[in-house]
Order: structure tokens, then sequence, then C-alpha cells
């Protein structure tokens, strides 16, 4: 794995979203990222992490394809929200049940970045630093 | 265990906060309190602290009725509280009293319910959908004004809160955002537009009212542009019930403005 990560002093400033409707992962995904001086807020519903999005601006936002919700594609509805509101956010899909039609159609919204649960932290790190410009070390 | 969901914990028996801003009058004596609003704020350590998240989520998941009867609810029994007996403004959006057709006989039940006169109550109209059902609207604003309250348009020349609402509602408040106040002392644009607010509330023989008063500076211009109703930092910051100074509440004497910026009763 590549073990590039942002220092906390690139990423200071830079808001990170975390949309999953996993307690745990959420808030070791924040507690993650926030080590390394992003600023993270985490959101469990997508009309949370809407809301949200309508009061601060985020320069990343890292989303599970399935949320609480009625047909479990919320993550890529989301994902539309950004690209048509927040255009300048960079997005990151993660799911655990990928193929390579959903990755297609993640990507054809938007989407930077999709990947398959579960995703080592380091490694959303990486890709943190990777797509948000400044924040890497 | 699955989470619960958000809107669950929102309405959880501890899961809103009533908080009261007070809303003070200027006259020839000094500031008086003339009403306090009552806000929600949503569970503690979450996103929902925030009432502009809270409401925003609510709005999306298209449950504003059932937050507002909530909100309401908690908003009249937090009242209760308030030392002497001032107006008490609360929220409710027109989605809620253009779609809930119960929501009438609720306020009067709740109300009575309460324990509080119909006439210390304002219902402060929040608009954030630009399509709703103008009839039922209506309907719902005679209804609320038979009861005894009075009617505030809030956040008036920003989002739907346009002339269109203005003439739906009449108001008896004409309640002006602080995007309009903030920073007014020194924009002559803004100024003016808070200056056709007050000839405009005037002509309805309504109050305009200054909200987001945080500066000393916007102060002299909202009163120089006419506003003798002012809420906002500088005078009084949001608290609970049981939390509102003496001096806030200043319903024996009036107020003004001692040494250290804080409103003081006038000796």
């Amino acid at each position: 794995m590549n073990s590039t990560i942002p220092n906390s002093t690139a990423s200071k400033g830079v808001r990170i979203l975390v949309v999953d409707d996993e307690e745990a992962i959420r808030d070791a995904t924040r507690e993650y990222l926030s080590a390394l001086g992003y600023e993270v807020d985490a959101a469990q519903e997508r009309e949370e992490a809407e809301a949200l999005l309508t009061t601060a601006t985020y320069s990343l936002v890292i989303a599970d394809m399935r949320l609480t919700g009625v047909h479990g594609r919320e993550g890529l509805e989301l994902v539309g929200y950004l690209r048509e509101r927040c255009p300048w956010a960079r997005v990151v899909v993660l799911t655990a049940y990928g193929s390579p039609d959903l990755e297609a159609e993640a990507r054809r919204r938007g989407a930077d970045a999709f990947l398959q649960k579960p995703v080592p932290l380091a490694e959303l790190a990486r890709l943190a630093g990777l797509l948000v410009p400044g924040s890497a070390a | 265990m699955s989470e619960a969901s958000l809107l669950e914990r929102i309405l959880e028996p501890n899961g809103l906060t009533i908080v009261f801003q007070p809303l003070y009058q200027l006259n020839a004596e000094g500031w008086r309190l003339h009403a306090v609003e009552a806000l929600s704020r949503g569970p503690a350590g979450t996103n929902f602290e925030s009432a502009p998240v809270l409401f925003e989520y609510v709005r999306r998941k298209r449950e504003e009725s059932l937050v507002d009867r909530e909100c309401v609810t908690r908003a009249l029994k937090a009242a209760r509280e308030l030392r002497g007996e001032p107006r008490v403004s609360v929220n409710v959006h027109a989605s809620t009293l253009g779609r809930d057709q119960g929501f009438v006989t609720f306020m009067q039940d709740a109300i009575s319910g309460a324990g509080i006169a119909a006439d210390r109550l304002v219902v402060e109209i929040v608009e954030h959908s630009p399509f709703w059902d103008g009839r039922s609207f209506t309907r719902a604003l005679d209804g609320l004004r038979e009861t005894g309250v009075a009617i505030a348009l809030d956040d008036v020349g920003l989002g739907n809160s346009n002339y269109r609402m203005v003439l739906e509602c009449r108001p008896d408040y004409f309640k002006v955002d602080r995007y309009l106040v903030f920073g007014s002392a020194g924009d002559f644009y803004r100024r003016a537009l808070l200056r056709s607010i007050t000839d405009l509330a005037a002509s309805f023989g309504a109050f305009a009212v200054a909200e987001g008063v945080d500066a000393h500076d916007d102060l002299d211009a909202v009163l120089a542009e006419g506003y003798r109703l002012v809420q906002g930092f500088l005078l009084a910051a949001p608290r609970p019930a049981g939390a509102l100074r003496n001096e806030e509440i200043g319903v024996e004497r009036p107020l003004r403005f001692g040494g250290s910026g804080r409103l003081t009763a006038v000796a």
C-alpha cells in the first residue's frame, strides 16, 4: 500500500464529510482523518449530509453507497446532488457490494474514486491527499 | 442493533431543547421586552444542535409538520417557566400551514393545554418551499388569527419570503433577516432595503423587526431606518427560560445600554 499520508499541517482547514450509516465506520473514519488535521463532519443519512452541505463547504465527501433508505443506492443519489450543487467537491464512493457496473454508474454520476469495503483508513487518507490539492504532504 | 433513525432521535423526550431570545422595543423611556422567540435545538452531540442543519434535514425528510408540532408543544411548555408574561413567538413552516389540515386545531389544543393566553402568541412563518396550496395556507392563517394569535413573516426579503408571501400573510410583524442587517451601518444599499421594509410594514399597519443585530453600529443603522423592534446577540443571546436574567426580561423597568455595552435596568 502506498504510505503517502497527508501531514496534519497541510490538511488544516480542509473540510471532509463522511457519510455512512454504520456508526463504527463513521466514527473511526472521522477520528482518523481528524487526527491528520482535517476538519471532519459525519452524517448517517443522505438527507443529513445534504443539510450539512447547505451550511458548510466541503472539499471532499466520502460516502457509502448504501445508506439508510428504501433502495440502497442513496450514496449514488448523493453523488448526483454533489455534482449539481457542489461541483467543487471531490467524491469517493465506498461499497461492500461492488461490481463493474456499479463503479461505472458511480463514475458516470461524478464520483472521483470508487472503493470496495473494507477500505484501510490509510488508503482513504492517501486518496484525500491526492484528490484535494494542497492537503498532501 | 440498528441505530435509531435521526428523526426518531429528534422526537425522543430529550431530543429537542428550547431556548428563548428576547426581542426588545425601543420607546421614549428606553428598551422594553416586547416578546421572546422560542428557538429549537436538536439532540446534543449531533449535527442537529445547529438549527439550520436540523430544519434543513426536516424539510428534506418532508416532516415539517411533525417536527413543527413537536417544537410548538415543547416551546409552550417551556414558556411556562418564563418570568412575567411576555409574548412568545414560535416558528412554523408555511408548508405545515399549507398541508397539515389539523394544524389550527392542534394549536388551539396546545394553547389551552399550556394555559397560555392566545394573544400572547405569535406564529412566525418560515418559508422555504416555492410551492404550496395557497387556499389551505390562507385558511390556516385565518384560523390562527381567529384564535387570537398574531402572525409574523420571517426572513422578509430573502428566499421565498417575498412580496407574494407578504400579500398572502398580511403579517403583523415583518422580521428582517440578519443578512440585510449585518454590515448595514456602512452599506448604503442595505440601508435602502431596510428602509423600504419599514415603509412597507407601516403601510400594512405592522411592526418591522430587525433580527441579527450583533453590533452597535448596525443597531444605530436600523434605528435610523425606523426600526423600533430589535433582536440580536448585542441585546441578548438565546437562553433556556430559567436562565434569562431579570435585566434581560426587563418587564418591570425599562432598559438602557450601560457602559459595559450590556442592557441594564434604568435606575
